[in-house]
């Protein structure tokens, strides 16, 4: 599997970790919610398909960046800085290979 | 030069020869031979055994297919074991021997398992090593007592006990086009992107560039196939941005367009050029491959078809036309198809008889009348060989009639006596690599066989591998898959001439001949010694799905992973089942495509494979005769031992040292992040549980930080060296998880504070100075400033100068006594640490390791990684003080959870040794000390020592309860070791819990 | 001033090496550096930091991803988002950089004892840095001044192309030693010089 980084440019997965997943929400530092500390600390959902994922490119820039993977068969669909999560404009435009559609 | 040489065509090097041996014997042959052509051509017969039964092997193929001439190459002791002899270049000193045999190849003891084969069919050794179901041989013990035996009677090669001499390497490489394969397909694809400056890689698993064209005898561009291929590989190699790798096979494809490919850089030299690789572990990031990686020819299955002399007719075509060999004198060819043909036109132009073409259609095409008649020998339409005879050499065929409609021989039988038999099943594309990256395979009937998947990554296929039946096709083919590579369209353009016999390119539908009788061994897996009669007693078990038939048969699995066998053995199975090959399936393909060796994988990670982490003070230690210890990645000292001592005696003299005088230990290692930035103090109370803001600037301040969940990440002091300037560290050991963890947070959920985090760990070198000496040792050497206690009181920092090295001194203590660490440009440690040591010298200073830091630590009930395993949290630790409640940080709503502020958990206390033995990390506190059976556990010792200052032996633990069973007595349980024993359980605080003596 | 020590110690052993029979691929040596800083940038003031860094060095750094900037006796590199290094023969470079950036812009730190260079100069510099780093090292892919953050197993480092044919390589102080040796082992194919 490859990732394209936003600032390094596409690279062996070897060089990120895995940091969870993308969709949860951490509530605001003084809520006192269990509720709501307990979805982010622990309730996951597994799908297989489409799933946004954090990423650290810990070999490399060490950006964290949200990364839109299809489970079922790795391909990666966008990547961007999770900095920038709330604005997907500056989700990678960059066109991976892998989402080449082969030509033949 | 043996009469099977040939005067006049091959690629070998006829003017020099090359001497080598085999089982012993030797041999010459040369350059540009391979095992096979050079033992061929001096009439060798006999390769090896096969895998159960033993039986008498030859060649069957000329390439990376071989399931028979498999051979092992010694190199001094190291034993290279399953190379196939087809692939195997020779050298001069050459060693090789056969495999699979005892006492010999040509005497062999295990070949009576032949007569047995009833008993060694498929499933043999489910049904026979069950074991009875009670006794000292129940259940699966059977196998393993018998599994010595088998093991020896049945296998490949013998691998080597010995330290790898060879040396791999890996290459990481990027291209804009992979072609994979080299074959006019290759060639036309790679030529067609180059020139369009495209950056290509094209591999070729041969020595020699040019596939198909190598061998077929056919004129393209009006040159012979063979010139025009090495012209157009010259002219590749030429460019500048084209890389030919030759000795190279892609054996995976993966994701993100990542192929591993294995180049062959020294096998064929006698002496390894200096540093170069034995092999070299390509990995390959390509933005498109062309896979053009031909086809692979299929055996026919009929009784006999694995004796020497029976070989693929297109693998008796190559050994004549690119090796210069007959592999017979007199040659029968067996076909369905009309490929073989032109093997025996040019094995007849090469000089050898052809006494007869077995052809299962009754009709055939033009083309390769034409060609049969150039060949000679007897055309015998309709017909099959429905035997072999010979022993360790073929002797002649059994020629009988084909019944078109049940696929059986039968009716009169000829004998032609012949010394090899070029037979042909059709064609499979090898379609590996796709089937690695994409679907399952298409069948295709007119072919008999399956197709390339569609796509599931960016590759393009051409030539045999994606159907092409000739080598206009291919070369159209390829150059368009090379076209479209490079972002353009297929072109209509014309492509090099070739001048080919026109051939039927559709095989007949037929795998196996089954005769009247029944008799003889009718292979499917020549590697593994799986008959047709073994695949039919599968379904017969209820064995069919494709998957259930490879295991319980083993069909297709070992070195050659079934390159000839699949398809036959699915054709079986299927007409067993009464079904069609595609409602059959096939299995998918998985990495590698052919075997590569484990140290090619591991290239130069070879011994201790971590990096060595030093300290600025490491060659010092080593000088000073420290016994170093791993501490991570880092090398740390353990001990200072004066000669003769022990591990403990060289602690405890170090530890007192401190205690008594002065003592020096590196703490170079610990984790030392710069958090700077206007919002750096807010950060700081966010993710530390007590409050720093209100640190005044020149001061440290212990930490605790706690992860999400509320249990204890990492502790440390960070120091205020500014307003916005902060210098935190951390444990050596958790130095990664907690930057990684502080720069998620920013990243990910505060992006919006003005925070940045460097990893200055490394820019600072230091030494922690204690002991009740340690401020006049300072006083000697420090200039620029004064250490008393009103200039640098506890957790104080001031700037100075230690012999022209500026230095920063914080008043920090681990061990309890007055201590100091000194941090200095990592450049300048040696000098600094030097420097403290000489100061130190009429104090009796004395450098301490990891063993007394411990003890020191343990004795003040101070915790580290040892009780912050993960697993506790700030109350498990006494460190409830530091939990503020003023504000919110990270953990604190997750950290007062009902099973997190039991009080019953497992607590920080102190435990002494009552019977004055030492304590083992691990061992586990019992309240009972039966040892007969397991007793509740209570807790378990996370660190021990032996401690100066009490003069006993004493541990921390966590235990349940913890404070509340401070002076009870309790049992250490400790199985592995052997150690029992009544322990005291105490307060943590075993030396000076009022801080006296850091503080004065 | 106290003379830096060299962390590659035993390991540093000049002459030629390897594979001799023809000229060496690639010199290795350890630049050693005056001063390696590394700046920091909030977001928003990337432009000022970098005109400050301008000020200060004359180093004119594009605000573009892994580009640098190569001078003769010094460098500046972007590595990360929002982050450089300046690398400069002169000492003492830090204190200069940190007055002229003010923590209103971002923050600066002294590397110039933390972080190791190592040359890797010659022929097969592409070759013998394409066994150690997933990195597409080609000229078109990796002009002249750019540079790149990457790793080798535990080995962070990050390689600025300071020449047609040479690379510096950053990596930690503490690990230069071992890098070093491997980057000797993985050379010696090619022959190589120790300078």
């Amino acid at each position: 599997m490859r990732i394209s980084c936003p600032y390094c440019g596409q690279r062996d997965v070897v060089e990120f970790t895995y940091q969870g997943d993308a969709t949860v929400e951490r509530p605001d530092p003084a809520s006192i919610d269990q509720n709501a500390w307990n979805a982010f600390v622990y309730d996951r959902a597994n799908p297989a398909g489409r799933h946004r994922e954090l990423w650290q490119h810990s070999g490399g820039c060490r950006a964290h960046l949200v990364v839109e993977r299809d489970t079922v068969n790795h391909v990666i669909h966008s990547v961007a800085f999770a900095g920038e999560k709330q604005s997907p404009k500056t989700a990678s435009k960059r066109k991976s290979p892998s989402r080449r559609k082969a030509a033949s | 030069m043996s009469g099977r040489r040939i005067a006049d065509r091959g690629r070998i090097d006829r003017n020099r020869t090359i001497s080598f041996s085999f089982d012993g014997k030797r041999y010459s042959g040369h350059p540009g031979d391979t095992l096979a052509s050079a033992l061929l051509a001096q009439g060798v017969t006999l390769f090896g055994r096969s895998f159960k039964y033993h039986r008498p092997r030859g060649v069957l193929t000329a390439g990376i297919d071989e399931p028979n001439a498999l051979v092992t190459v010694l190199r001094g002791k190291k034993r290279d074991a399953n190379i196939p002899a087809t692939q195997l270049e020779i050298y001069d000193g050459l060693v090789a021997e056969s495999q699979n045999r005892f006492p010999s190849l040509a005497f062999d003891v295990g070949a009576a398992n032949q007569p047995a084969g009833k008993v060694f069919s498929a499933g043999f050794y489910y049904k026979t090593f069950m074991g009875p179901v009670v006794g000292p041989l129940r259940g699966t013990r059977f196998w393993m007592f018998c599994e010595w035996f088998i093991r020896r009677a049945a296998g490949l090669g013998r691998a080597d006990h010995e330290p790898e001499t060879a040396r791999y390497q890996r290459m990481n490489a990027y291209c804009d086009m992979l072609v994979v394969g080299s074959g006019p397909a290759g060639l036309a694809a790679a030529r067609a992107a180059a020139e369009q400056g495209k950056r290509v890689i094209v591999t070729e698993l041969d020595p020699v560039a040019g596939g198909s064209a190598k061998w077929s005898g056919e004129t393209i561009a009006g040159k012979p196939a063979a010139e025009w291929a090495a012209g157009e590989a010259e002219a590749l190699a030429d460019m500048d941005n084209v890389r030919l790798l030759t000795r190279t096979h892609v054996w995976g494809y993966y994701d993100g367009n990542t192929l591993a490919a294995l180049e062959r850089v020294g096998d064929h030299q006698p002496v390894a050029t200096p540093g170069a690789p034995h092999q070299r572990h390509w990995v390959i990031r390509a933005d498109t491959v062309v896979l053009a990686t031909g086809a692979f020819e299929r055996p026919i299955v009929f009784p006999g078809n694995d004796r020497p002399g029976v070989m693929l007719a297109g693998a008796a075509q190559r050994y004549a036309a690119e090796f210069g060999v007959l592999p017979g004198k007199r040659i029968a060819i067996f076909t369905n198809n009309d490929t073989a043909y032109a093997a025996a036109a040019e094995l007849a132009s090469a000089g050898a008889t052809i006494a007869a073409i077995v052809d299962t259609r009754q009709v055939i095409s033009a083309g390769a009348r034409e060609l049969a008649e150039r060949a000679g020998g007897e055309l015998l339409l309709g017909q099959a060989v429905s035997a072999t005879s010979g022993g360790k050499e073929l002797s002649g065929i059994t020629v009988q009639q084909l019944d078109p409609v049940t696929g059986s021989a039968s009716g009169a039988k000829r004998s032609i006596s012949v010394d090899c038999l070029a037979m042909s099943g059709g064609w499979s594309p090898a379609i590996h690599l796709a089937s690695q990256a994409g679907a399952a395979p298409k069948w295709n009937d007119d072919l008999q066989a399956f197709l390339p998947p569609d796509p599931a990554q960016p590759w393009l296929g051409a030539g045999a591998f994606s159907g092409d039946t000739n080598t206009a096709d291919a070369l159209r083919n390829g150059r368009n898959a090379g076209l479209k590579a490079a972002g353009g369209r297929a072109s209509r353009a014309q492509v090099a001439k070739v001048e080919a016999p026109t051939l039927d390119p559709f095989p007949a539908p037929v795998f196996e001949i089954r005769t009247a009788d029944g008799k003889g061994k009718a292979l499917v897996d020549h590697q593994l010694d799986v008959t047709a009669e073994d695949v039919r007693l599968a379904h017969r078990e209820g064995f069919l799905s494709v998957e259930h038939l490879k295991r319980y048969t083993t069909l297709g699995m070992a070195t050659d992973q079934g390159k000839t066998s699949n398809v036959p053995g699915l054709a079986i199975m299927a007409e067993a089942r009464g079904i069609s090959i595609p409602e059959t399936g096939t299995t998918r393909f998985r990495p590698p495509f052919a075997p590569v060796a484990l140290g090619a994988l591991a290239a130069e990670r070879t011994g201790d494979v971590s990096p060595d982490r030093l300290t600025p003070m490491h060659d010092w230690h080593i000088e000073r005769g420290a016994e170093m210890m791993p501490a991570g990645l880092w090398h740390r000292p353990r001990i200072y031992a004066l000669p003769g001592e022990t591990l403990e005696q060289a602690y405890v003299r170090e530890a007192k040292t401190v205690r008594a005088g002065v003592g020096m230990v590196d703490v170079s290692t610990l984790g030392k992040i710069a958090v700077q930035g206007p919002d750096a103090a807010e950060f700081l109370d966010r993710v530390y549980t007590n409050k720093f803001s209100t640190l005044p600037v020149g001061k440290a301040r212990y930490g605790l930080m706690l992860r999400e969940d509320g249990l204890v990440l990492d502790d440390g002091t960070t120091w205020r060296l500014g307003e916005t300037d902060f210098l935190m560290t951390t444990t050596t050991a958790a130095a990664g998880k907690v930057m990684q963890h502080l720069e998620c947070l920013l990243d990910v959920h505060w992006p919006g504070l003005k925070v940045a985090l460097t990893s200055v760990s490394d820019q600072w070198a230091g030494a922690a100075i204690s002991g009740p000496d340690s401020r006049r040792v300072l006083e000697r050497v420090v200039k620029g400033t004064k250490v008393d206690n009103e200039t640098l009181p506890f957790m104080g920092i001031v700037y100075g100068e230690f012999d022209g090295a500026p230095v920063m001194i914080c008043r920090l203590s681990f061990s309890g006594e007055l201590a100091y660490e000194v941090y200095c440009g990592a450049g300048h440690g040696t000098h600094v640490w030097e420097a403290l040591m000489a100061a130190g010298e009429p104090f009796g200073i004395l450098p301490y390791g990891m063993e007394a830091l411990g003890t020191l630590r343990i004795e003040k009930g101070h915790v580290t990684g040892a009780e912050i395993d993960g697993r506790v949290t700030a109350r498990d630790l006494y460190l409830d003080w530091m939990l503020s409640k003023k504000k919110p940080f990270v953990g604190s709503a997750m950290m007062d959870r009902e099973g997190l502020a039991d009080e019953e958990r497992i607590r920080l206390v102190g435990l002494i040794a009552l019977d004055g033995q030492p304590l083992g990390g691990g061992a586990h506190i019992v309240e009972d000390n039966s040892r007969a059976e397991p007793n509740e556990s209570i807790g378990h010792v996370t660190a021990f020592c032996y401690s100066p200052v009490l003069a006993k032996y004493i541990a921390l633990a966590l235990v349940r309860g913890g404070k509340a069973r401070h002076g009870q007595r309790a049992f250490v349980a400790d199985p592995l070791r052997n150690r029992y024993g009544p322990v005291e359980i105490v307060s943590h605080h075993f030396f000076d819990p009022e801080g006296s003596r850091m503080h004065g | 001033m106290v003379e830096r020590e060299s962390p590659l110690g035993t390991a540093y052993k000049p002459g030629r090496h390897g594979n001799v029979a023809d000229a060496a691929g690639v010199t290795l040596s350890e630049t050693r550096p005056g001063s390696i800083v590394e700046i920091v940038a909030w977001p928003g003031t990337e432009k000022a930091a970098l005109a400050a860094i301008k000020s200060v060095t004359g180093l004119a750094l594009p605000d573009k991803p892994r580009a640098g900037v190569v001078k003769s006796g010094k460098a500046g590199l972007g590595f990360a988002p929002r982050r450089w290094l300046v690398i400069d023969d002169k000492e003492g470079l830090a204190a200069e950089l940190k007055s002229a950036i003010g923590i209103e812009t971002g923050a600066v730190n002294d590397l110039s004892h933390g972080r190791t260079v190592i040359r890797v100069a010659g022929p097969r510099a592409e070759w013998v840095l394409s066994k150690l780093f997933a990195v597409d090292f080609s000229v078109d892919a990796f002009p002249v001044s750019n540079g790149c953050s990457t790793s080798h197993h535990e080995i962070f480092a990050q390689i600025q192309r300071t020449g047609r044919n040479q690379f510096d390589v950053i990596v930690f102080r503490s690990f230069a030693r071992a890098f070093f040796t491997t980057l000797c082992h993985a050379a010696e194919e090619t022959g190589y010089d120790v300078a």
